[in-house]
């Protein structure tokens, strides 16, 4: 895993201690909220509804197990004994007091992690796939660009004030499982036809006010030149974006209005005037974070393992455990885990101190030290000894981290949504846990099969609800919560954005709703075919009726 | 035509705790039943600009009117939002159960 070297590690320190001060600055009256504001906000820290929430970076959601333990001790110590992860594979803590932050960011600095980058108008932390470095379809670990990214946008000084956040997502499979379709810049690693890796460049995705599926800008991109070349992409979006308006500011809005090919002849133009004199040192500093990922050594081990063919065969509920949420693992005897926080009821993607130690205990233990948080809100143990699995699986148990339900209809993203965030316009997570206890049964589940429902608490799309075989926005009319709800939508290789199924529902109505449309689909399906994949065949129709007529 | 005036009162979060706090006309409360109610647009003004001062910007962080109407004789916000924010916490259980069993 990578670790930050000196420049990092002064860095970061520097920066808590110069927030410290500004902190003592603000107590005292010295700094008014105006001047403060800003400041705080470059450091991860928001004012919620009910208090400050601290958002903390986990570059490209891949950690340890000492990081994750530490977040376990800030949750304990400084909040209120949970954590929230995000769909952008951060961690927020709801509760923190502004005179505790500083020592909660040098707790942070102490295990190498910082707040940095995760507000503002700049380049925000680069998210990647979650099976990164272990998936079978893998080309590359996606982790080293991530970080060669991170290590460029950092601080840089022409794109920290950027007419919007701007959101970067890389992958190295083949399958999309880090959503790059609807993120500014969407990264994925390819091979060209004489055998030479490179990236496919998407740009302009994007959810929120006006979402988006990102459009092609080059189909090959030569390894050496990422950096320039997103340079100019960021360069002609800085020069060009709007700035009257925040909503249109987004990259998705320049590229939809002067169209790819016109954005993509700006880009080309200012690539050609690029100094591209740092490409050599760019691939000496590349060659030495993918050292720093290099895959762990791994032992040999015999695909097959007599231990768990026991475990499965003995323990039904393990065995339903791993056909759910295991992941095949590239190298023989391994596996990979999804550890769900969508237990039935809960409130998805959040953890409690005393499940985050044993999530690092888990890693340490079990999983070669390693953690990686998903945007789908859910921690994935990426390097599973198999002869193992059913020992882990009983820790993980013992602090109900053992949902079997990853992608099934109860592993719903939810946004904070009215509960906490400030801008919200309707709940979102007691809706989760309305819908999700409807469907506890897990014999019910398994048969309803793979289905992503998606919650957004307003407009922002922070849970990604466009994106959602079933997404569900809250809004407010008039006072009171109402319910959006739309189909078919899905941020993977065939991204697609949901339609409306029509006038909205009331807080009370939505687990109602969800069930008819589960109903429609069941009553629907061919053979083994997916919510999703009736949807896309049979279309809104059905759906809608079965919706709508009784009220016409 | 500008909608009726309704009922307000004037609250913010603290600036050290983060808490929802409420103007009580003398100090800053956490319950929102304390709070002083201003029944026109010239005493809520009159109130905003007493408060508008370095000592109240020093404590609080984003001073604003909240409409309320009167339940039990206290006041109580209209919107959703205020209302949630008047119960000083999520409106599910949101607590570990250690910090439930600790709380209680
Ligand atoms: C609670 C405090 C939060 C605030 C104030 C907040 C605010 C916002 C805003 C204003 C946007 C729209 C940005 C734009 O269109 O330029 C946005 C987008 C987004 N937020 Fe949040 N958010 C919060 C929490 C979260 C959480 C908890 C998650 C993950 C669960 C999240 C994930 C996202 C994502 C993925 C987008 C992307 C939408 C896009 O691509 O346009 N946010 N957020
Ligand atoms: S979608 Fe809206 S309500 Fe949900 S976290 Fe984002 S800003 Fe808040």
């Amino acid at each position: 895993m990578y670790s930050y070297d000196e420049f990092d590690e002064r860095f970061v320190r520097e920066r808590v201690a110069q927030f410290r001060d500004q902190v003592a600055r603000r107590l005292d009256g010295s700094l008014t909220e105006e001047e403060f504001r800003p400041l705080r906000l470059m450091n991860g820290l928001y004012l919620q509804l009910h208090a400050y929430m601290l958002r903390i970076a986990i570059p490209y959601g891949s950690m340890n197990g000492r990081q994750m333990r530490m977040l376990g001790t800030i949750a304990e110590k400084w909040d209120r004994g949970y954590g929230h992860f995000t769909t952008r594979q951060n961690i927020q803590f709801n509760w923190p007091k502004l005179k505790d932050i500083p020592d909660i960011l040098d707790a942070l600095a102490d295990v190498g992690m910082h707040a940095i980058q995760t507000s503002g108008n700049c380049i925000r932390n680069t998210t990647s796939d979650p099976f990164s470095g272990v998936a079978t379809d893998e080309i590359e670990d996606p982790r080293a660009t991530c970080e060669l990214i991170r290590q460029w946008s950092s601080l840089h000084p022409e794109f920290t004030f950027l007419g919007r956040k701007f959101k970067i997502a890389v992958t190295g499979a083949s399958s999309d499982r880090a959503a790059i379709r609807v993120h500014d810049i969407g990264i994925e690693i390819v091979k060209n036809e004489a055998g030479e890796t490179g990236y496919r460049i998407l740009v302009g995705g994007g959810l929120g006010r006006t979402p988006m599926i990102g459009k092609e800008l080059r189909a090959f991109l030569p390894r050496e030149e990422l950096l320039p070349y997103l340079e100019a992409c960021l360069r002609v979006y800085n020069m060009h974006g709007r700035r009257d308006n925040k909503y249109k500011a987004r990259i998705k809005i320049l590229v939809h209005e002067l169209g790819i090919d016109t954005y993509r002849e700006h880009v080309e133009a200012e690539y050609a005037r690029i100094d591209r004199s740092n490409t050599a040192a760019d691939m000496a500093e590349f060659a030495r974070i993918a050292e720093q990922f290099a895959p762990p050594a791994y032992p040999e081990l015999p695909e097959q393992s007599a231990i768990f063919e026991r475990a499965l065969k003995a323990h039904p509920d393990f065995a339903h455990w791993v056909e759910q949420n295991g992941f095949a693992h590239r190298v023989p005897g391994f596996m990979a885990v999804t550890v769900s926080l969508k237990p039935v009821g809960g409130a998805p993607g959040d953890a409690t101190s005393e499940q985050l130690r044993v999530l690092a205990e888990a890693a340490e233990q079990y999983s070669m030290d390693e953690l990686r948080i998903t945007h789908e809100q859910n921690v994935v143990l990426p390097n599973v000894k198999k002869d193992e699995l059913f020992a882990l699986w009983t820790l993980l148990k013992s602090q109900g981290l053992d949902a079997p339900n990853k992608g099934l209809v109860t592993d719903i993203i939810a946004c904070p949504g009215l509960d906490y965030c400030a801008l919200a316009t309707a709940r979102s997570i007691p809706v989760a846990q309305e819908i999700s206890k409807r469907f506890s049964d897990p014999a019910r589940m398994a048969d309803i099969g793979p289905l992503a429902i998606k919650i957004s608490g307003c407009i922002n799309a922070c849970g990604h609800h466009h994106v959602g075989h079933i997404g569900i926005l809250g809004l407010d009319k008039a006072g009171v919560e109402s319910y959006q709800i739309t189909l078919g939508g899905d941020p993977a290789n065939d991204a697609s954005l949901g339609e409306r199924t029509g006038p909205g529902f009331s807080y009370d109505q939505v687990p109602g709703v969800i069930e008819t449309l589960v109903e429609t689909y069941l009553g629907l399906r061919e053979p083994r075919e997916t919510f999703l994949q009736t949807y896309r065949r049979v279309g809104m129709a059905p759906f809608k009726e079965a919706l709508y007529a009784d009220a016409a | 035509m500008a909608r009726a005036f309704r009922p307000v009162v004037l609250t913010a979060n603290d600036l050290v705790e983060g808490d929802v706090v409420w103007w009580t006309g003398a100090v800053w409360s956490r319950d929102v039943s304390d709070a002083e109610v201003f029944d026109t647009p010239e005493a809520a003004e009159a109130a905003e600009a007493a408060l508008n001062t370095p000592e109240h910007a020093a404590c609080t962080v984003g001073i604003v009117r909240v409409e309320v109407e009167m339940r039990d004789g206290a006041p109580f916000p209209t919107l959703r939002r205020e209302q949630i924010r008047a119960e000083r916490r999520p409106t599910f259980d949101y607590l570990p159960t250690s910090k439930v069993s600790e709380a209680a």
